[in-house]
């Protein structure tokens, strides 16, 4: 049996009245490439935001390869690379800039910072673009630059909210490949994503969240259990059952 | 059409009281403002009646409105939606009632209105007779149109440049001279104005030239036809409409050009540098390289600093030239406040790019290494502009040792601005927001105390500070110049840098107990 890389004891998040994540418990393993999928609201970005140190829980407890978040940030930090789903950048540097300003602010040397930048930004077909301002950079640029930044340190676990939101099809394959290697070193990955197809393909272990609970955890063929995970995740979260009634005017028939 | 683009920017502006009571309020302010500046206006216009240098000053009025209409479009390119013909191009519109439209739109709202009324001042002021009042009629109106024909010319011209980065940080730029010239306005041309140094006579060389502008054709033909020669103010008015047709001519064009090709491509150079400065400096270097990269690239980093330069200047004009010591002293003494209070919500002003920074800060050490960082950035750029400001203010009022006196204020000053920006930035952060038309963003609603709190709060600690430096300064007054100047310099650094010290060192001890809070407060910022 493998360590655990996360480990999400009883995590609880409430704002004013909405009570966003109620009690979440989460234990994946090191080197899996786990996926946190639910629908918009159900807690995925805050459960994400209080795992990486960037939202105070009001009660539970995260451990990160064995160091709990909240009680040694230090060394918590040090252990992991977050992309967010709204990929927060310094939009004036450059692509390049930016990657070795991340790994300067991780203490890597800027020699070595500027070796592993361009080597990132090559890996993510951005070297053409490296000295442009990631302010005329489009979505799918950012994110790339977002995730060459999470990972110039090397970090040992890996959280990504919806990365391939935005990215053409040849990045994401290049994305996924590089992941994948990632992953395959021993390094753990966890994102959340709507697309579950993607999911399906690349993670080994998926949890599904609604309504800040998590309601079915495991691998990705006990999730499925003989269905798509598509189906799964709608038989588990539920449809809005609404046929368009009242929308008689659209159509082609119509006039 | 014409009903349905002005119906629009009813709808648009009417919008104000559905966003925020802040917007509610500025609308009513606005409204107020367009008012006031109609009736006075008029009343300014109405008031050279019988002057001689009346012409002079009517044909820079309606200059100077004109320039308002080429230049506040511009800067308020993202505010009006009518002004952007990208937002009409998705819609099968014919070109001539689409310019008749937009024409109309620009000329509805309150400002417009305000305006209108207000050079209308000129049927009381220039105009004589039932022929000259007819005749200013019609120059009012053609002037108006011609400012919105020119107004819109320019904005469709420079759209696809306007919805770019470059020109949307070119447009931002644009407020420093329009605050530069509001100060101006404020606080010098009323002084020169009390003192006689500023008459209607002052205006003669101007007009020479603003005559045979459109603004001047117009204002002519209204003196001209009340001075007897109606033929040739007609003849004014009939190139002034020519003008006018041919620039309407040439916007349609560039409308019917614009629509059919809407880019939003920014068509970005490059940056020359591949790497960031400070290599070897540790986080303290990371932070540095990053904030000086802003210093240059970011238009509302100029800004501010320019707007210290404005707010220094204006606020120590008036004591300068009657007392040199105090109004130098004054102006190092508001430089190093400024300095502090446009960078004393260091979170919110970075915005949701500070997530970036706080997934990797982890603790007091790098808390301090990150207000060291960017203090140092802000020094280096503070202290040299302070010198050399201080120095050119002291030439001017011929007493170039108190301004190094000054200087020593300054660099003591700007150590205690530092102190307090990154205790504030600790303690008070606060989200921002973008201002339509505005690149100096403000507080989101709910913070606003927060700002003034900020603001007051480094007003009073640097001056508390500032004590010993005053004291020191008065006290040396026996000295020898040479030896006293270099002392008070050599000691308002020292000391300066100590109190920017010890400012580090208790903000970043309170701000690593809150890195979670202010990245949250951070990333609620909308820049």
């Amino acid at each position: 049996m493998r360590a655990v890389a996360i480990s999400v004891q009883g995590l609880w998040k409430r704002f004013g009245t909405k009570q966003a994540v109620a009690g979440i418990d989460l234990a994946i393993e090191a080197g899996s490439f786990a996926g946190l999928v639910g629908p918009n609201g159900a807690g995925k970005t805050t459960s994400l935001s209080m795992m990486t140190g960037l939202l105070r829980p009001d009660f539970g407890r995260i451990l990160i390869n064995g160091v709990d978040v909240w009680a040694d940030p230090v060394g918590a930090k040090a252990l992991i690379g977050v992309v967010p789903a709204e990929v927060r950048l310094f939009e004036r540097l450059s692509g390049a800039e930016l990657l070795e300003y991340a790994g300067r602010l991780r203490g890597i040397p800027a020699i070595e910072a500027r070796r592993r930048a361009a080597q990132l930004l090559d890996v993510l077909d951005l070297a053409p673009d490296a000295r442009r301002l990631v302010a005329d950079y489009s979505t799918g640029m950012r994110k790339k630059a977002a995730l060459g930044s999470a990972l110039i340190h090397n970090p040992a676990v890996l959280f990504l909210d919806e990365p391939l939101e935005g990215v053409d099809p040849v990045s994401a394959e290049a994305i996924r490949r590089l992941l994948t290697r990632f992953v395959g070193s021993g390094s753990t990955v966890l994102f959340s994503s709507h697309v579950m197809e993607l999911v399906e393909q690349v993670c080994d272990r998926v949890s599904i969240i609604d309504q800040g609970r998590i309601i079915a955890s495991g691998t990705t063929d006990e999730v499925r259990n003989g269905r798509t995970l598509h189906q799964a995740f709608i038989d588990l979260v539920g449809v809005r059952a609404h046929d368009g009634e009242g929308l008689s005017w659209l159509g082609s028939s119509s006039v | 059409m014409v009903g349905l683009l002005v119906r629009l920017k009813i709808r648009l502006l009417l919008n104000a009281f559905k966003v925020s009571t802040q917007t509610a309020v500025s609308f009513v302010f606005s409204s107020v403002a367009a008012a006031a500046v109609a009736l006075g206006g008029f009343a300014g216009l109405a008031v050279l009646r019988g002057q001689t240098e009346a012409v002079d000053v009517t044909t820079v009025v309606f200059a100077a409105s004109a320039v308002g209409w080429l230049v506040l479009p511009l800067v308020l390119f993202g505010l009006d939606s009518t002004l952007d013909p990208s937002t009409l191009a998705l819609f099968p519109l014919r070109i001539r009632p689409l310019a008749l439209g937009l024409i109309a739109a620009s000329a509805t709202g309150a400002w417009p209105l305000a305006n209108v009324v207000g050079l209308l001042g000129v049927t009381v002021g220039l105009a004589v007779g039932v022929l000259g009042v007819l005749i200013a009629v019609v120059a009012v109106v053609l002037q108006v149109l011609f400012c919105i024909v020119l107004s819109r010319f320019v904005t469709t011209t420079l759209a696809g440049l306007l919805r770019s980065r470059r020109g949307k940080d070119f447009a931002a730029l644009l407020i420093l001279p329009i605050f530069a010239l509001y100060e101006v306005f404020v606080q010098v041309v009323p002084r020169l104005t009390a003192e006689g140094k500023i008459t209607e006579k002052s205006l003669d060389g101007a007009d020479a030239w603003l005559r045979w502008t459109p603004p001047g054709l117009a204002a002519h033909a209204v003196f001209d036809a009340s001075t007897g020669h109606p033929l040739t103010g007609l003849l004014r008015l009939l190139l002034l409409a020519a003008i006018v047709v041919v620039l309407g001519g040439l916007w349609i064009k560039q409308l019917a050009h614009a629509l059919v090709t809407v880019d939003s491509t920014t068509h970005a150079a490059a940056v020359n540098s591949a790497s960031l400065r400070f290599g070897n400096r540790g986080l303290t270097g990371a932070v540095a390289a990053r904030t000086w990269v802003y210093q240059r690239r970011e238009p509302r980093s100029l800004i501010l600093w320019g707007m210290v330069v404005v707010l220094a200047l204006a606020t120590s004009f008036e004591t300068l030239r009657t007392d040199y010591a105090f109004g130098l002293f004054s102006a190092a003494f508001f430089l190093s406040v400024f300095a502090g209070v446009f960078h004393g919500n260091l979170f919110g002003m970075t915005g949701s790019a500070f997530g970036f920074d706080a997934v990797a800060l982890d603790g007091r050490t790098a808390m301090r290494a990150y207000f060291a960082g960017s203090n140092l950035v802000i020094a280096a750029i503070a202290a040299p502009l302070s010198a050399v400001l201080l120095s050119a203010l002291a030439v001017y009022a011929r007493h170039p040792a108190t301004g190094l006196l000054a200087l020593s204020i300054n660099l003591a000053g700007l150590g205690a601005g530092m102190a307090f920006s990154n205790l504030f930035s600790a303690v008070l952060a606060y989200p921002v927001q973008k201002r339509p038309g505005n690149p100096t963003p403000k507080p989101v609603e709910g913070y606003s105390m927060h700002a003034v709190g900020i603001g007051c709060g480094s007003l009073v600690g640097t001056t508390l500070l500032l004590i010993p430096m005053i004291i020191a300064v008065v006290a040396t007054g026996h000295v020898v110049a040479a030896l006293r100047i270099t002392a008070l310099l050599v000691g308002g650094a020292a000391y300066g840098l100590l109190i920017a010290i010890a400012g580090v060192r208790i903000s970043a001890r309170i701000a690593a107990k809150r890195i979670p809070e202010l990245a949250q407060i951070a990333m609620q910022s909308r820049l």
